[in-house]
């Protein structure tokens, strides 16, 4: 069997020393292969973010492995890393440089990487996330949220990744605008073949984009189940359990509580 | 029949910006008595506007205009700055969003509840210490000697809005405007602060407004529930009667979220009618 595009065993990320070392991920392990999309979902504070930060390198690793296609990752990433994996952030008011244009954001990725013919590249680009080429030489404050997102979406898109890392992408959006990313990530990854992995504290949200999801509390893997599983009901731990019970909405009746 | 806790007719809250007027709330009337009333609506509706013109928060470039605007009778359009003020945190309060940003970083649990008791009431620092403590208590907080002493930075996101609830019912308020509670708690944090705000609401018979963009989560809440686009409501909905909802705007809410139940794709989209913002 082929290597899966992802691995990670063992990962642990701590934080701080002494009195204020913090253990944000102890122990996770997954696998993700490669057109495949996996959903990793807990509460505030379970680390599930500091997992997309720390495959970046954006936190650092403390112990255990993280490879990608068979290989190791290096420290700091190497170029090919960043073509391969490429992130989309939770609040795309803030994930945008505000005094660079639609432009100059597509551009800067491309020209890092030395891609020939960037401007035929943010054309395609743009098109691809369904934003007509008037926006190309508009500002983030001069879009909506949706609008954003998009570009967003653009940025780690116009190298041509394999893997893209998605931190709650639809969470600061209104219901609405959220159907309308859901639908385009749905349609991007059709399109290119790509494997997510999305971050997400929305149950619902990771169903309806992932097949298989591994639910994360206190920085550790409480459950791995299927997106099935979970439409299904049949969730083993009570943990996944009292999530879906809570994302169902408000009821009268007295808490299940949070085990 | 008694006058109801909140009439408001025809109000439009609009602000003079330097790009123009941006009229954020356009004739906007409803009633509240003694109930739960949910307020849904997607950003730049106007809903929490509604909530912020009812309380007197409107900010400082907003005009706030409406044929009437009463609070149990009082004309709050007539009211002087004073007794609106007079009437904020301890007849009529609000709980925001984001408890990390609505306590005051500097002051400890104990400090800020004691101030706002104290604020409305004449009472000594042990009295208000007494009323803190019990009010601690009745948000269901584990521990309340505790809790006094420590920083806003110091409690989690549900503490934290436990204790902004704690803050603005001490006053025994008769109508209480919460502008997404739950917003910024984990889902199974959401449904322990709300379950506390119905019981309280229930027991001390309070009016409360609930604003959100949730509208499943408000349905369940209220007992009506009045849906806002672009500054207007659309559409007014008994909480139970929520599918049967006409307006395509709602409809549309309602079908565009992702579901457990329901495996669509793509899922549908708003196709927004430009005629819903006339």
């Amino acid at each position: 069997m082929a290597e899966p595009l992802l691995t990670i065993d063992d990962l642990r990320v701590t934080f701080g020393l002494g009195r204020l070392h913090v253990a944000a991920v102890e122990g996770v392990s997954l696998r993700l292969g490669e057109g495949e999309s996996l959903g990793l979902v807990g509460e505030s504070g379970s680390g599930k973010s500091t997992v997309l930060r720390a495959i970046t390198g954006l936190a650092p690793v403390a112990g255990g492995t993280i490879r990608l296609a068979g290989e190791p990752v290096r420290l700091p990433r190497g170029m090919d890393f960043y073509r391969t994996v490429q992130m989309v952030f939770q609040d795309p008011f803030a994930s945008l440089h505000p005094r660079h244009t639609v432009d100059q954001i597509l551009a800067e990725p491309l020209a890092i990487h030395r891609v020939a013919d960037a401007e035929a590249r943010i054309v395609a680009a743009l098109a691809e996330v369904g934003l007509g080429p008037s926006y190309r030489f508009r500002y983030p404050h001069q879009l909506s949220g949706g609008q954003r997102q998009r570009v967003a979406i653009a940025r780690a898109l116009v190298l041509r990744p394999r893997l893209v890392l998605l931190d709650e992408p639809t969470s600061a959006l209104d219901a609405s605008v959220q159907a309308e990313i859901l639908n385009l990530l749905e349609t991007l990854r059709r399109e290119f073949g790509l494997s997510y992995l999305l971050v997400s504290h929305d149950l619902a949200v990771v169903a309806h984009l992932c097949e298989r999801l591994v639910v994360m509390r206190r920085g550790r893997v409480v459950e791995e189940t299927t997106a099935e599983a979970l439409r299904r009901g049949t969730v083993g731990e009570a943990y996944t359990r009292a999530m879906l019970t809570a994302s169902k909405g408000f009821s009268r009746e007295a808490g299940t509580g949070t085990g | 029949m008694t006058a109801p806790l909140v009439e408001v007719e025809d109000l439009s809250v609009a602000f003079d910006l330097p790009d123009g007027r941006i009229e954020a709330v356009r004739g906007v009337s409803f009633t509240l008595g003694r109930e739960r009333l949910g307020i849904v609506g997607e950003s730049g509706s106007g809903k929490s506007q509604t909530g912020r013109a009812l309380l007197g928060l409107t900010a400082r470039n907003g005009t706030v205009s409406a044929k009437r605007l009463a609070f149990d009778g009082i004309d709050l359009l007539r009211a002087s700055e004073r007794e609106r003020r007079a009437l904020r945190g301890s007849r009529m309060t609000m709980v925001m969003q984001d408890p990390r940003y609505s306590l005051n970083p500097v002051m400890t649990v104990e400090q800020q509840i004691v101030e706002a008791y104290r604020a409305h009431r004449r009472a000594s620092r042990a009295e208000a210490r007494g009323a803190a403590l019990a009010m601690l208590q009745s948000v269901r907080i584990d521990q309340p000697e505790r809790v006094m002493a420590l920083y806003p930075h110091e409690l989690s996101g549900g503490m934290g809005q436990r204790v902004m609830i704690a803050m603005m019912l001490i006053t025994d308020p008769e109508l209480l405007v919460a502008d997404e509670p739950t917003s910024a708690l984990d889902v199974t944090v959401r449904g322990e602060v709300l379950r506390i705000l119905d019981a309280l609401v229930a027991e001390r018979g309070m009016g409360l407004i609930l604003i959100s963009h949730d509208l499943e989560l408000v349905a369940s809440f209220c007992d009506r529930v009045l849906v806002m686009y672009a500054g207007r409501i659309v559409e007014e909905l008994r909480a139970d009667a929520l599918h049967d909802a006409k307006h395509p705007y709602t409809r549309g809410l309602i079908g565009c979220l992702p579901r457990l139940d329901r495996d669509s794709h793509p899922l549908p989209v708003l196709d927004r009618d430009p005629a819903w913002a006339l």
